[in-house]
């Protein structure tokens, strides 16, 4: 019996070494091809760990355009849509989740469809309207069109609606106005799926390039994804080190954000008391 | 308590509002803006040109270089060049921003997409303005002017422009005893004997090249071929079979293990590392990517014309320059492009760093170029051969006629389509494109 358990702890064992290798090797890939000359990118075997780490490819891949400016245009967008799309979600999918009032399933209809539409199809009108606003020198066209998020609005009304109606009547009862039943016992009891948002959020946005390609056309107002696509090549032979380099820049915020977000969901489990 | 709820909800909107107008005052707030906006509204102050091309990487570098010595060699024009992703992505965002009323002052468009935008009427015919500039426009070498004019206008001028040529690696040819192939036959024989295999896999090939429509069209017109009929209502270079002997030569080539034809994702870096580091013999690509290899290879690396079928030809590529015909700085505009052209310090030098073609006769025989040449042969081959340029799918149809000819290729070069039947249905779907 126990010599079955142990074949089933082995075999359970090397299926995770193997599907953790699948995922953190084109990582690993990265930032050992960051670290490389570029005559070593081109070698074949390739080599994983680098003769000598060339740190200065950082260097290059940061000096090579205006960096500074980009990565504070990230920031800037990243930040300003995760807070705008928290301060909108949160009232609405406690209205929808909490609330009975007239239309209410049309208006959750509507927001559905909305989640159901892709950007491809919108971003020329969109990009027409913020061209006649004058907004293209601006963050603005890659903040506005976010300010709302159907797929956040449609996790939080889910899991609100999972928070028993009890604990809602209790606060009333103790004359908490709905501001403070939102803030106070809402919020802290869906942290697992704000930050779920949130970090889906971060992430769609941090990395998105298609958008701010279309929004934007001058340096100003890019960011970071739309640097490091400078760095190819358009003809002839890409510095894939300088890119690589310039990658692992643009992957470390989401990493420290993932570290941060994923010791938030543990502990709002433990916190909440809700399976 | 609803209520109260609702003026709450309210709030909430009005700040994230709030909260976006504040970034954008941050936005505006950088000195970069402000000393911008005012220029283009007081026509005695600094002009600022907008420039929009696709280079990225170094020669981005050494383009943004070239803004910079002109922005210095005078003090009433201030270009602005933005980078605006590839051919086909700069080409979209023009599209879209001449309909939206951004369109920059200059741009750089890929040869092939000039027609499209010259049909539309959106790009200044050049032609008046060669009367007060350095540059005459005979000067230009004629290979490369294929697309410059459209229903006799001017529209645009060469910048970076490139060709196909075939790139040698001299040592593995020497080591075997062969010479450099002029024509098909000897480019059939060099690359299969060049072949090395182990048991069934094929350890070294003898010819790559990347996946793109450029290199058919070459063989195309190295066949004495054309790929639009003169009517441009229909393909030329089916009916005759000129198409079906292209393809059976690859697929000849493809079949023995003499041809690598590559992956479609990435496929110009991939035959690149190839053949630098030996694992192909011989391989036709972009004059654009000489200077890379040569800083590669480790043997001994020459460059030849394209080989011969019944001529020597080879198509052109790289991109053009044109000036937007909404552009509110026209003068200011030229006052660039004259700069570009003509100046030792604009596009001339560009080239001698980048490795692009150039264009006119002038820049050929300046002392930066002999001295390059001098030291770098296998870019005067480039030069060279120039004298066969020839393009034949100029068409304001092509790029959409491009991607059926792209489903051609893949279906023959990759799914073992019968030749035949992929080019009708090619021509079949060229002829419903062309007769829209």
């Amino acid at each position: 019996m126990k010599k079955h358990n142990n074949i089933w702890l082995t075999v359970d064992t090397v299926l995770k070494v193997v599907i953790l290798l699948a995922f953190i090797f084109p990582f690993l890939w990265m930032i050992s091809t960051s670290l490389q000359t570029l005559e070593e990118t081109m070698k074949f075997p390739p080599t994983i760990l680098p003769e000598v780490p060339q740190w200065l490819n950082f260097v290059d891949a940061m000096t090579s355009g205006p960096f500074a400016t980009y990565a504070r245009n990230s920031l800037i967008v990243t930040i300003s849509v995760i807070i705008i799309q928290l301060l909108v979600m949160i009232p609405a999918a406690y209205a929808f989740a909490k609330y009975e009032f007239f239309g209410k399933n049309v208006l959750f209809a509507l927001v559905l469809i909305a989640f159901m539409i892709p950007g491809q199809l919108t971003f020329i009108p969109i990009y027409l309207m913020m061209a006649d606003w004058g907004l293209i020198k601006t963050l603005l066209p890659q903040i506005l069109p976010f300010m709302s998020n159907a797929f956040g609005i449609f996790l939080l009304r889910q899991y609100f609606m999972q928070i028993p109606e009890e604990i809602i009547e209790a606060a009333r009862l103790d004359n908490a106005n709905e501001f403070k039943i939102m803030w106070k016992i809402m919020v802290p009891m869906s942290k697992p799926a704000l930050a779920t948002v949130a970090l889906f959020s971060f992430v769609s946005h941090w990395n998105d390039y298609f958008w701010p390609l279309v929004m934007t056309d001058s340096n100003e107002v890019r960011p970071l994804t739309l640097g490091i696509s400078m760095l190819r090549e358009t003809e002839g032979i890409s510095n894939w080190h300088i890119i690589m380099a310039g990658n692992v820049v643009l992957v470390v915020p989401i990493l420290i954000v993932y570290l941060f977000c994923s010791k938030q969901i543990v502990r709002a489990f433990v916190y909440s008391g809700i399976k | 308590m609803k209520k109260f709820f609702s003026i709450f909800a309210a709030l909430f909107l009005v700040l994230g509002i709030l909260a976006a107008c504040g970034n954008e005052e941050k936005t505006e707030g950088t000195p970069k803006d402000t000393s911008k906006e005012p220029a283009q509204e007081e026509p005695e102050g600094k002009v600022t040109i907008q420039f929009w091309h696709s280079l990225g990487g170094v020669n981005g570098e050494y383009l943004d270089a070239m803004i910079k010595r002109f922005n210095e060699s005078q003090d009433k024009v201030e270009v602005v060049g933005t980078f605006q992703g590839t051919y086909d992505e700069t080409s979209t965002k023009l599209q879209q921003a001449i309909s939206a009323n951004t369109a920059p002052d200059i741009a750089m468009i890929e040869r092939a997409y000039v027609q499209m935008f010259a049909e539309a009427e959106v790009l200044e015919d050049l032609k008046p303005y060669f009367k007060d500039s350095d540059v005459k426009e005979s000067d230009f070498v004629k290979g490369l002017m294929g697309h410059s004019t459209f229903n006799k206008k001017l529209v645009s001028l060469p910048l970076n422009r490139s060709t196909p040529i075939l790139h040698v690696n001299k040592t593995m040819l020497d080591e075997a005893g062969l010479e450099v192939p002029k024509t098909w036959d000897e480019l059939k024989e060099v690359a299969n004997k060049l072949v090395v295999k182990e048991g069934n896999e094929v350890k070294r090939y003898g010819l790559t090249m990347p996946y793109d429509t450029w290199y058919p069209i070459a063989m195309i017109s190295q066949s004495k071929g054309k790929f639009f009929n003169d009517k441009k209502t229909s393909v030329d270079f089916v009916k005759n079979g000129i198409g079906k002997d292209v393809f059976q030569y690859l697929k000849d080539m493809q079949n023995t293990g003499a041809l690598f034809y590559p992956p479609q994702t990435d496929s110009g870096n991939i035959v690149n590392q190839m053949f630098s580091s030996g694992k192909v013999a011989m391989m036709f690509q972009s004059t654009g990517s000489i200077g890379g290899i040569a800083q590669q290879a480790t043997f001994d690396y020459e460059t030849a014309f394209l080989p011969k079928n019944d001529v020597y030809a080879t198509p052109t590529g790289g991109g053009n320059v044109a000036m937007l015909a909404s552009s509110e700085h026209k003068k200011a505009a030229w006052q660039f492009m004259n700069f570009m052209m003509s100046d030792p310090q604009g596009l001339q030098q560009f080239i001698v760093e980048s490795g692009y073609l150039p264009f006119t006769k002038k820049m050929a025989e300046s002392k930066p170029i002999q001295d390059l040449w001098a030291k770098e042969p296998n870019r005067k081959t480039a030069y060279e051969q120039l004298e066969y340029a020839t393009d034949t799918n100029k068409d304001t149809a092509w790029p959409e006629v491009m991607h059926e000819f792209f489903a051609a290729i893949e279906a023959i070069m990759y799914d073992n389509a019968d030749i035949d039947k992929s080019l009708d249905t090619f021509t079949k779907e060229t002829e419903r494109i062309l007769g829209q």
